[in-house]
């Protein structure tokens, strides 16, 4: 019963894809969504109350039906015992760029050389607004497996690089093709307040909301001329086409949301503004810095990201913390519960986390007052609803997408275990722990550096903690410039490169220092890239 | 029903709320525009200075401040600041970054608006730096520490841009990395260039779309052109809609922008830091601009060579509408200081160095029937200090914007004490929960 389309693939694709086949049979059980009954544990349809010793069928990737443990079970159904179980509908994780590697390391130091036009300097492109993240995104199978092992089993996935990061997918995360697996596509068009490098416009945040309300602006314009054009083309000159500002139309038309990257209350006014201004239909990400203003934020979707802010590893640096500082990171983890109070329409979502600290920031967002069955909800329906698909998802009822877990206690308990995963109504197989560990080997660049950068007014000592996962860095650092996350990092063969926001010494502003670097063993040398100019940097790894 | 109750609050609002009415009595006030009252008063009213003067009854429901042996002046001016900005103040990348503004980027967090305020700084022109011949649209704003960002802007003020002439513009202190080309302009001479060709483009701009309104007026089918965003801004710099702030240093280079914005067809409100205005401070007074500078910094680096600090006095007195600004966040706490050394260097008068940091800033930002001085009807920024401000041992009691105290340095001395236990307690929490952390992972 394979899809025609499956069979009717040509020879060449086949060759092609066949390894990758083999590679991803493992993964998944069963070929075709089968019959399935779940049986005897706690059901959260999430649409209505909790079923205690209730039942879930699921057959040919739908839900067949919810109730209690009265039901009759389908004689070809295969039995799923629950009992002393949670079942949930499949979590959605509505902000993530899985599938998606940052910017490879430029070559060399200080950049690839100009080259006039745009002056790109990664290697890889800037995404724009035509990007479509359904046909870029490379999502490994170790990924999938991480992220089911957390209970989530749709994404919502974009690039974050760059300014316009193009159009996100929703997509379920289970084996197939990946057009059998998206929900919708485009979910909504992404917009992040990212600086480009130095000396490329626009390489401050003032330059990037420029660019982007002239390029809304060319998209107007783009529409203008087309129609004035189409009515009556003798006489005019003919406009040029731009898949770019095309593909801007329905931002500006509210067929499709935009979603902006805005952390800080000043962020998120800065895209409400820019919202009000092009009369666009949006949905603010990140959002961490919320709970200062929830009331006035009731009517417009929040995508809450539970990466939370940590404090420095280093007690000193702790303790020069300004006020401020220590109290964001504080007051950040309970926008959720804040939100949920002032009545807000908000769902939690890893963002820019990884995907291990999706689980533990949710509880985090309980012990600081949200509710489980608020945290339930801002997981699965309302991040459905906010992207318009609560009609196939986000519940557990007849007739929706068969997207269903199972842990062995209430999932948002510390030490819950997802015991079953089914997307489109397959069961998909977990990771095992040992594999888990076995994922993340360490990587020579993994540690506490203590760096010293070479500036022109005297050195400056900076220790940054970096962690590479799949050739993304995060990290954090401290130091003569103020701490914080490591921001935009990667690592290839020894090279790196990550960005810091260094405070003046007046420790007002701050500006993006970018290093570069390449490892030799306990050391490192780079350069970095300053809005003073290019300097040299030197390190050595903290035993 | 409930609406209409809610909009017949709004509307009893102002009747029923309390206006403020403060009286500070027994003070100097240096009004700056009309002299020194030994032992005065100044009535406020909401946010406006209602009475100044030696006998002023005492309203019924005044608040009343005995400044008894202190001073009251207007708050301080500060026309070159870069305070209270989110990211870089430069937009690098271009020679001409006029589309950009300040106003997008202005963070209520930056403490230094608050430190300001204790050295009796109420008022500032938030630049874009200087990176580039034309940078970015700069902001006029209070120091209204406590509000929100979005009431910080003078509502009404004038736009205001940043031109910058010199070594700066020319990438001499802001270099790309190795391999990256070196941005044009490279000399004085491509400065030049770039800013009379921004407006020849800016005319080209302004040609096309009178052209399209024309064709439409004749009800022709066309195609609008493209809304620039930068164009426009240069459009309104030719219609007088925005004011220019150049950054300068040489006279040479101060000659060549004078005589350039003459045939463009604008004026230069205001020369910023302009260390050899006194070279040709005739020039600069003829042509109707200003000059705000400082008063002791030379030598500092190439272009700085000839700067001396009688620049300003010999300003003043060739009549340059002159003020001492900062360019930093320390400065700007103590202006006042930089008012005084006028009368060292120079020596200007008392009155005369007064209006340095205060009324002349005013006219500079064409804010002075507003602000600069203490006059009936003008908007209650205020500082009282403990002496006279040009003495290096007063310092500020209290600040007021809009007859709000903004900074009270007893209210700081309270704050202090709990900030500080409040950042204890919070680090406490922290230390707390890290170690019961630390615990429940050992013993799972």
């Amino acid at each position: 019963m394979r899809p025609a389309a499956e069979v009717s693939m040509n020879l060449r694709r086949f060759v092609a894809v066949f390894p990758l086949l083999i590679l991803a049979a493992p993964a998944l059980l069963a070929d075709a969504p089968g019959v399935y009954a779940i049986v005897g544990g706690t059901v959260h349809p999430v649409s209505g109350p909790a079923i205690e010793n209730g039942v879930v069928i699921i057959r040919d990737g739908l839900i067949e039906a919810v109730g209690k443990n009265d039901l009759a079970l389908p004689h070809d159904a295969t039995p799923i015992d629950a009992k002393g179980a949670h079942i949930y509908p499949g979590l959605i994780d509505a902000q993530t760029s899985l599938g998606f590697s940052a910017p490879a390391p430029r070559r060399g130091f200080g950049g690839g050389g100009g080259g006039g036009g745009a002056r790109r300097t990664e290697d890889t492109p800037e995404p724009s607004p035509d990007t479509l993240a359904i046909r870029n995104a490379k999502i490994s199978d170790d990924d999938a497996d991480a992220r089911r092992a957390t209970g989530v089993t749709t994404i919502i996935t974009a690039p974050a690089a760059g300014i316009f990061n193009g159009q996100s997918v929703a997509l379920n995360l289970g084996g197939g093709p990946i057009e059998s697996r998206v929900i919708k596509s485009p979910a909504a068009l992404q917009l992040s307040f990212n600086p480009r490098p130095a000396w490329t416009y626009p390489d401050s945040l003032m330059g990037v909301i420029s660019y982007i309300r002239q390029t809304l602006l060319d998209a107007q314009q783009y529409s203008a001329a087309r129609t004035v054009y189409e009515r009556n083309p003798s006489g005019l000159r003919r406009p040029a086409d731009n898949p770019s500002l095309e593909a801007l139309q329905p931002a500006l038309n509210r067929a499709l949301p935009v979603v902006f990257i805005a952390d800080s209350e000043e962020m998120i006014r800065r895209a409400q503004r820019i919202a009000a201004e092009f009369n666009i239909k949006y949905v603010i990400s990140g959002a961490r810095e919320a709970y200062a203003f929830a009331d006035e934020l009731k009517n417009v979707p929040l995508l809450v990201s539970v990466k939370w802010p940590v404090a420095p590893t280093d007690k000193d640096d702790r303790e020069d913390q300004p006020l401020r500082m220590i109290r964001f990171r504080q007051l950040a983890p309970t926008t959720p519960s804040v939100l949920a109070k002032a009545g807000a329409t908000f769902a939690l979502v890893s963002g820019a986390g990884k995907t291990g600290d999706f689980l533990p920031g949710i509880r985090k967002a309980i012990r600081n007052g949200l509710t489980e069955d608020d945290a339930l909800r801002a997981t699965t329906l309302t991040p459905a609803r906010i992207f318009g698909f609560d009609r196939q998802l986000g519940s557990l009822e007849r007739g929706k997408i068969a997207n269903v877990v199972v842990s062995d206690k209430p999932l948002f308990d510390d030490n819950a275990k997802v015991t079953h995963v089914f997307v489109d109504g397959r069961e998909v197989r977990l990771p095992k722990e040992e594999k888990k560990a076995a994922e993340s080997p360490a990587s020579p660049i993994d540690g506490t550096w203590n760096l010293t950068v070479r500036a022109t007014q005297g050195s400056v000592s900076i220790i940054v903690t970096l962690r590479n996962e799949n050739g993304q860095l995060s990290g954090t650092y401290s130091g003569d410039r103020g701490s914080g996350d490591v921001r935009g990092g990667t690592y290839s063969d020894g090279s790196f490169e990550f960005t810091i926001s260094a405070a003046a010494q007046n420790e007002a502003e701050t500006t993006d220092w970018v290093f570069r670097g390449i490892l030799g063993g306990d050391a490192v040398t780079g350069t970095v890239t300053t809005t003073l100019g290019t300097f040299e940097f030197s390190g050595s790894k903290s035993k | 029903m409930r609406k209409a109750a809610v909009i017949f609050a709004l509307l009893a609002l102002p009747l029923f709320a309390q206006e403020r009415v403060v009286l500070i009595k027994n003070a100097t006030i240096l009004t700056i525009t009309n002299g020194t009252i030994e032992n005065g008063s100044v009535l406020i009213r909401g946010s406006k200075i209602a009475a100044v003067g030696k006998n002023i009854a005492e309203p019924a429901n005044a608040q009343v401040i005995d400044a008894g042996g202190k001073f009251v002046m207007p708050g301080i001016i500060d026309t070159h600041s870069h305070t209270a900005v989110e990211g870089s103040v430069n937009e690098i990348s271009l020679p001409n970054t006029g589309m950009v503004r300040i106003s997008d980027v202005l963070t209520a967090d930056d403490i230094s608006a608050y430190r300001q305020l204790a050295g009796g700084t109420t008022t500032a022109l938030v630049l874009h730096g200087s990176a580039n011949a034309i940078g970015g649209q700069s902001q006029i704003v209070k120091w209204k520490w406590g509000h929100p960002i979005s009431e910080w802007p003078v509502e009404g003020a004038p736009r205001t841009i940043k031109f910058a002439l010199g070594e700066n513009p020319k990438s001499a202190n802001f270099r790309p990395p190795e391999g990256q080309p070196r941005q044009y302009p490279a000399t004085r001479m491509g400065v030049e260039e770039v800013i009379r060709k921004s407006f020849t483009d800016a005319r080209d701009y302004l040609a096309a779309w009178d052209e399209y309104e024309a064709k439409r007026k004749r009800n022709e089918a066309a195609i609008p052109p493209r809304r620039d965003l930068l164009m426009e801004t240069m459009a309104d710099i030719l219609r007088g809609n925005i004011d220019v702030h150049s950054h300068c240093y040489r006279s040479d280079e101060i000659m060549m922008l004078l005589n350039l914005s003459d045939e463009l067809g604008f004026k230069i409100r205001e020369l910023q830091h302009v260390l050899e205005g006194y070279k040709v401070a005739k020039e600069i007074a003829a042509h109707g601009s200003s000059g705000g500078t400082f008063i002791d910094w030379w030598g500092y680096k190439a272009e700085a060579y000839d700067a001396i600090p009688y620049n300003v006095a010999l300003m003043v007195r060739s009549g340059v509408l002159t003020s001492v600004n900062s360019d930093s966040d320390e400065l700007a706490r103590h202006l006042n200081h930089d008012a005084a050394k006028s009368m060292k260097y120079g020596g200007l008068k008392e009155d005369e160095a007064l209006r340095l940091c205060t009324i002349n800033g005013a006219k500079q930002l064409r804010l002075d029937d507003r602000i600069g001085s203490i006059e009936v009807g003008k908007d209650a920024d205020l500082a009282i200090w403990t002496g006279h401000p040009l003495s290096v041992y007063s310092r500020v009691e209290t600040t007021m914007i809009e007859g709000e105290v903004v900074f009270d340095r007893q209210r700081d001395l309270q704050q202090r004490a709990a900030m500080k236990k409040e950042k204890e307690e919070r680090l406490k929490k922290e230390a707390d929960e890290a170690k019961k952390d630390g615990k429940g992972k050992k013993d799972a």
